[in-house]
């Protein structure tokens, strides 16, 4: 633990270049980062370069992929172009996955930061109020919120955001606990630093491999989540989103297939390459594997 | 880090997997085979054999012997009926209780009609058939009809069912059923003895023989609800719920409302030796998919669904047999409708503006892929009184937009448009297609979805800003008497039930309408219907797009599916099951 080299009250620079390094050598992580890379353009650029719009009429309803008479990927039950609105539904899933994941990490930071360093009864009571969360099962407590809302981009990010931060919290505060009694903290301490720069400037950096990994993972759960609402019709049908095509079309999973393998298999993939980047980040920061 | 990505993963895909396919769990008996009381080598003339008594202008008694009984007499190759078995039937529709006499809906009408025996059958030809009621009389002014009522019908409970109880029924139908029409000229009832009804109506009501149908007359026992209720608070009334007592050819023994729904064979049923099945399971399958998927394992016996797709599929499977329109006379008008009390739809312009935009054809011949049909004036196309000859709006953008800027929306305007939750290429689609449409003339608009029919509703009868079109299906019910006529009349302008929600009002209209109700001739009572729709779909309060079939599936062994005007809304007494 102790041979991480990080020196008092200093940010991770060194350890950041090695575990560049280490995360270049895991090839599968590359791979996702190149993957990933590759769906964030697309969804930025993609539109604009295909031209069709997502929401518009391209051919008749139920076309298949490779019908001559429609689109690369088929149409769906309004004769929407399938490819369109993987290309363009990417944005709307990306966008609230992101945002959800950074306001549930934002919220797991700062719950589980303030209940890790001071301890005692501030500690039970932030622990009790996220556990009254955990135990609610994420998505159902997802639904009831929109139900409450009522659809929306805006407002789905935040169902998301509210119900996904009791994992980042606990980690946060796990990780806290563990940094807190170590030399250089009390080092810090010792030369008088007051609570905030010793829990941003020295606790938080030494915390952050494994919050780093659980924030690529939470992305990904909220994109899932975001699908998953959108399957069950609980998000705004008038935006595009990779979920929403496939809820839309979900009567329909057996006739026509496409209509919902297609924005599945995007999720699918970007859920996997983030994974992957969460993967390598995971080894990169592993100092026994450091070095080999 | 891993196993807690795979943990989560494995938690979403499951509760998605559950809450899409907790819909098919609900039931998956078939099991109680026992032919029970084998004694179906009677086969005993039913009490539909006499041709009931009928005078001059009633609907005059059919000749042709009630379709159920043909498979007695029509040779020796016809399999003979058998009892017991039990048929589990696939329902997308939730009812809030099982009496459709004081309330209307599908998911009402579908158990009620098996609990509650009415006066009449209609059959296919919608000449009415004896059931409860063995013969009748109609006077010569048509304002007297007599029923004479079988012998020895009991309700479940064993008391006897007699006159007091099916004027009590009528009267309950009066005071709380939405359907108005149905009892309108009604003035009064006498009971001379126990097995007679004399009705006595103000004027000749030729939607009579519809109000004492089928599903539209359950008989109600008096001697259960006549318990103190108010007549007009009948709706909530314990006998409308789980331990209903009914009169019909089932009993209620099991009842979850949006779960499933157990019927089994009362054994005193007034029709000796009916019925055949021993039981009727209505599962509750809010999933039009997963109703396909039991259709095809073989876990449900019927089913319906609205998919064209799925239409498609059924015909091509020679496991199933397709029914083309499982509603049979309900007859389902799908149509675009308008808030008038909303200030910006009460002008006629911008309705009309609307109408010139959207491609009926587009949506008949390609989203539904010309498996519906187009719906034109305000009366459903297999009713005699429907007229075509009307007002098309055929597409017309620049007419369109040049309307638009009269009203002076020349700029653009916003509109929000909703939909009755229920078949997605019936209701959701032609929304999606409708706002994409609108597009194009500068009508910008949002779809909003409801979760439920309750949120739906909610919106619905949420007043003059609450909403500005919406996707809605108007059922028939038969006679125009009873479905249409009360969504035009001004008199039924109230917010709550389903009448004249689109706040039109047209003192014409009310008049002719009005007029048609009363009038026994076929071909005047015809004129006046068509001129009602001329006037109706100029003024839009409805722009009609399709008639909507709820298309059925059964399974090869099920027989003597009930081909009368109500369809499977009958008693279902004469079903049974080749197995």
């Amino acid at each position: 633990m102790t041979d991480l080299g990080i020196a008092i009250d200093s940010s991770t620079e060194a350890g950041g270049r090695g575990a560049f390094r280490m995360f270049l050598r895991n090839k599968a992580a590359v791979a996702g980062l190149v993957v990933f890379t590759f769906i964030v353009l697309v969804t930025i650029f993609g539109p604009a370069i295909y031209g069709q719009e997502a929401h518009k009429m391209a051919a008749g309803p139920f076309l298949g992929p490779g019908d001559d008479a429609g689109p690369l990927l088929g149409t769906d039950y309004l004769g929407r172009d399938i490819l369109a609105g993987v290309i363009t539904g990417g944005r709307t899933t990306l966008f609230v996955a992101a945002v959800a994941g950074s306001m549930a990490m934002g919220l797991g930071l700062v719950v589980g930061s303030l209940a890790g360093y001071f301890g005692g009864w501030i500690d039970a009571l932030l622990m009790r109020f996220t556990e009254i969360f955990q135990a609610m099962p994420s998505l159902l407590f997802s639904l009831v919120l929109i139900y409450l809302m009522g659809p929306g981009t805006w407002k789905e990010t935040l169902a998301i955001g509210l119900t996904l931060w009791a994992l980042p919290a606990r980690l946060t505060r796990a990780e806290f606990l563990r940094v807190r009694e170590m030399e250089f903290v009390k080092a810090s301490r010792a030369i008088g630093s007051n609570d905030l720069r010793i829990m941003t400037r020295t606790i938080l950096p030494n915390a952050m491999p494994p919050l780093l990994v659980a924030a690529t993972l939470l992305v990904v759960i909220a994109i899932l989540f975001h699908a998953g609402l959108a399957f069950l019709g609980m998000v705004d049908i008038n935006t595009i989103s990779w979920g929403s095509i496939m809820g839309k079309n979900r009567n329909y999973t057996l006739t026509a297939w496409w209509t919902v393998a297609f924005p599945g298999i995007a999720i699918v993939i970007t859920g996997l390459s983030i994974a992957l980047i969460g993967d390598g980040l995971q080894d990169a920061f592993n100092p026994k594997l450091r070095g080999r | 880090m891993n196993q807690m990505f795979y943990r989560w993963m494995k938690i979403v895909t499951l509760l998605a997997a559950l809450s899409l396919f907790s819909a098919a769990c609900g039931s998956s008996d078939s099991d109680s085979d026992s032919s029970s009381s084998s004694s179906s080598d009677s086969s005993s003339t039913a009490a539909s054999d006499d041709a009931p008594a009928a005078s001059d202008d009633a609907p005059a008694a059919s000749d042709d012997a009630p379709a159920a009984e043909e498979e007695a007499t029509s040779g020796p190759a016809a399999p003979q009926p058998k009892h017991g078995g039990t048929l589990v039937i696939a329902t997308t529709q939730v009812g809030a209780n099982v009496n459709h006499g004081v309330n209307s809906g599908i998911g009402i009408a579908q158990p009620s009609s098996k609990i509650f025996a009415s006066l009449t059958h209609l059959d296919s030809n919608w000449e009415p058939q004896p059931y409860l009621a063995e013969s009748w009389e109609v006077s010569d002014d048509s304002l007297t009809i007599t029923f004479h009522l079988v012998e020895g019908a009991t309700f479940h409970d064993g008391a006897p069912i007699t006159s007091a109880d099916v004027k009590f029924s009528i009267e309950v139908i009066q005071a709380n059923h939405p359907f108005t029409g149905m009892w309108g000229p009604l003035e009064s009832i006498d009971t001379p003895d126990d097995l007679t009804v004399v009705l006595h109506l103000a004027t000749p009501h030729p939607a009579l023989w519809i109000a004492v149908s089928d599903v539209m007359m359950p008989v109600m026992p008096k001697h259960i609800m006549d318990d103190g209720t108010p007549i007009n608070e009948m709706k909530g009334h314990p006998n409308n719920v789980e331990g209903a007592i009914g009169s019909g050819p089932f009993r209620l023994t099991e009842y979850e409302n949006t779960q499933k729904i157990v019927l089994e064979r009362y054994e005193n049923f007034f029709i000796p030796d009916r019925p055949y099945l021993d039981k009727i399971i209505y599962v509750i399958v809010p999933d039009e998919d997963a109703t396909m998927l039991g259709l095809e394992s073989g876990e449900y016996d019927s089913g319906g669904y609205a998919s064209v797709i799925n239409a498609e599929k059924v015909s091509n499977n020679p496991d199933l047999v397709a029914i083309p329109d499982l509603l049979g006379g309900v007859g389902s008008l799908n149509h675009l409708q308008f808030n008038m009390a909303n200030s910006i739809m009460s002008d006629l312009r911008v309705r009309q503006a609307i109408a010139y935009t959207i491609d009926r054809d587009y949506v008949i011949n390609t989203l539904h892929q010309g498996q519906t049909m187009e719906l034109l004036g305000g009366i459903h196309p297999s009713s005699p009184f429907y007229n075509e000859d009307v007002e098309r709006y055929d597409v017309d953008l620049d007419k369109a937009r040049s309307l638009l800027y009269d009203a002076g929306y020349g700029d653009g305007l916003d509109l929000r448009i909703n939909y009755i939750p229920g078949p997605n290429e019936q209701q959701r689609n032609v929304a999606e297609y409708i706002a994409l449409a609108l597009d194009e003339v500068g009508i910008n608009v949002e779809v909003m979805q409801s979760a439920d029919l309750p949120s739906w509703a909610g919106i619905f009868f949420g007043g003059p800003d609450a909403w500005h079109m919406t996707m809605n299906a108007y059922f028939n019910w038969g006679d125009p008497v009873i479905g249409v006529q009360r969504a035009y009349v001004c008199a039924n302008i109230r917010p709550g039930v389903f009448v004249n929600n689109s706040a039109y009002c047209n003192e014409k209209v009310d008049e002719l309408l009005y007029a048609a109700a009363a009038e026994p001739d076929v071909a005047k009572r015809k004129a006046l219907y068509d001129e009602f729709q001329v006037i109706t779909a100029i003024e839009l309060p409805f722009y009609g797009i399709n008639a909507l079939p709820i298309f059925g599936a059964n399974q090869l062994y099920v027989r003597d599916q009930p081909d009368g005007a109500w369809g499977p809304l009958s008693g279902m007494e004469n079903i049974w099951l080749d197995k």
